[in-house]
């Protein structure tokens, strides 16, 4: 199998957009193709969760690479639901190690702010089970139940919830590219409106428009893709034995180190789905990077922001830098790749081997991706 | 008292869930249909103040697992009371599950209905009292 490296990466800044979406997956293609110093890949994955009812567009890696000037470039579009991104990647990198491309541009983005809130969360939504849909179910019902469990059956409190808010903000106030570039207060999050009892509007991540892209190659470079797993789990949530963790991360997870050769414990940056706050908690434990029981008191001891031991989500996460949902988990391997490159500006961290999480769905269909800095 | 659920069970790994499916989501296996009691333990609840179009606010969401295996989406009246791990029953109306919760009645007569002889049926009954008095410390558990 051949290695596979990342040659340039790039991203808009997400948040309310005006341009259209081709427009903003070309501004991101356009800069991880600038900074790979490639005039043409020779393939295309496009990423986008839903393009036909956020935007009314269909066939839209063909509508991608014709509006780049890439039309005699093979594309293809990969969907996972909000893990997308991480799919498309999956994707670039097989067809790379299988040696069937030398270059391939992974590119994802999505387009929502447009339309009414009920709209958005109506069409997220449908990546929910038909039957629990029926009772209403949307993903902040849903994480709501999985918030209150976790706080019932692991002694997580709500101020170590919150506390992730508060973290993901403050390094979301560093970073040019987030949606939310202003730090909140504790008693903010804990006093913001209850969407889903317990869960409250500053646990949840925003509404977001933007894209992310990178380039994997075969020719070697600093930054090599160590591993790449993807784990699923039942549609339905009440088909599973426990709320308090995800099979589909500890899979992923599993996959991830195998393929790498390492486990968590050489990890030393993480982006991680944090589209509710309680999930950073479940995916840190979910991932072997803290010990059971112990990502609560980890993250309000600050062991996981960015002067900590683990830095967790530097960029801001879901929570801060806001998601694109197709965008978001090439967005968090852009992150971790200019964390591990030196280019991550006022928000750096020391480190040679990162993690990237991303959630498909309510952790249907999840991605792990593990960077490695060689020289 | 309560209903009868209609759910499936898989014959090779003895799954149940609820409504009834085809097949086993774990296993290419066709489903047996079976019927479970409309009892439970609340796995979790949540109310949503602006629901999705079609619903009424608040709307009271529970997951429940019922006693014969599966677990269950169901709308209630309220949460008041209602705790994690809180027994409750399950009933349909109008092709919807509702939960509500257990009196002391109810869960003595479902004591007796369960229970093999007079010695387990006392003694379930104490058990259940004595847990209830032991709950009281902590919130209202009625």
């Amino acid at each position: 199998m051949t290695e596979v490296w990342i040659a340039g990466a790039g991203m808009t800044r997400f948040g309310k957009r005006q341009e259209s979406l081709p427009d903003l997956v070309a501004e991101a293609a356009r800069a991880a193709l600038g900074a790979a110093q490639l005039e043409a890949p020779e393939a295309i994955v496009v990423a986008a969760m839903n393009p036909e009812e956020f935007i009314g567009e269909g066939n839209f890696a063909s509508q991608v690479a014709t509006h780049m000037g890439y039309a005699h470039v093979p594309a293809l579009r990969v969907e996972t639901a909000t893990s997308s991104g991480g799919a498309a990647v999956y994707v670039g990198f097989a067809a790379v190690a299988a040696g069937l491309h030398r270059s391939v541009l992974v590119v994802g983005g999505e387009k929502m702010t447009h339309l009414p809130t009920p709209r958005v969360s109506e069409l997220i939504g449908r990546s929910i089970d038909p039957h629990e849909r029926s009772y209403g179910a949307t993903m902040p019902a849903l994480a709501g139940l999985i918030t209150r469990a976790l706080i019932a059956r692991t002694g997580v409190t709500l101020k170590e919830i919150s506390q992730v808010a508060v973290k993901n903000h403050a390094n979301g106030a560093r970073n040019p590219y987030a949606h939310f570039q202003e730090p909140v207060s504790l008693d903010a999050v804990l006093e913001s409106r209850v969407v889903a009892d317990p869960l409250r509007l500053y646990h949840c991540c925003p509404i977001s428009d933007g894209a992310a892209a990178l380039v994997l190659t075969a020719d070697p470079g600093s930054v090599r893709i160590a591993g790449i797993g993807q784990g699923t789990d039942t549609l339905a949530v009440r088909y599973r034995g426990s709320l308090v963790s995800f099979r589909a991360t500890q899979e992923a997870a599993r996959a991830a180190y195998r393929r790498a050769g390492f486990g968590p414990e050489r990890v030393e940056v993480a982006e991680v789905h944090d589209a509710f706050a309680p999930f950073e908690l479940i995916a840190l434990e979910d991932l072997g990077l803290v010990p059971p029981g112990k990502a609560g008191r980890a993250t309000l001891a600050g062991e996981t922001a960015l002067d900590g031991r683990l830095p967790i989500n530097p960029s801001g996460g879901l929570k801060a830098r806001g998601h694109p949902l197709a965008a978001t988990g090439i967005a968090q391997i852009v992150e971790v790749f200019w964390q591990l490159m030196g280019e991550a500006g006022g928000r750096q961290v020391p480190a040679r081997v990162g993690l990237a999480h991303s959630i498909g769905g309510l952790a249907t269909n999840n991605w792990v991706t593990l960077l490695e800095r060689v020289r | 008292m309560t209903d009868l659920i209609p759910a499936s069970k898989c014959p090779r790994c003895g799954r149940v869930v609820a409504p009834p499916i085809p097949f086993c989501p774990d296993h290419p296996a066709a489903m047996e249909p079976v019927s479970i009691d409309g009892y439970g333990e609340v796995v979790s609840f949540t109310t949503l103040h602006s629901p999705p179009a079609g619903f009424r606010s608040p709307l009271h969401l529970a997951l429940v697992a019922l006693d014969g295996g599966a677990r269950l989406f169901c709308h209630g009246a309220e949460t008041k009371g209602i705790r994690v791990g809180s027994r409750v029953a399950v009933e349909e109306v109008g092709q919807v599950y509702y939960f509500s919760h257990l009196g002391v009645l109810d869960r003595a007569r479902l004591f007796w209905r369960r229970a093999g002889d007079r010695g387990e049926t006392v003694a379930a009954i104490v058990k259940s009292a004595v847990k209830r008095v032991w709950r009281r410390g902590g919130d209202q558990d009625t």
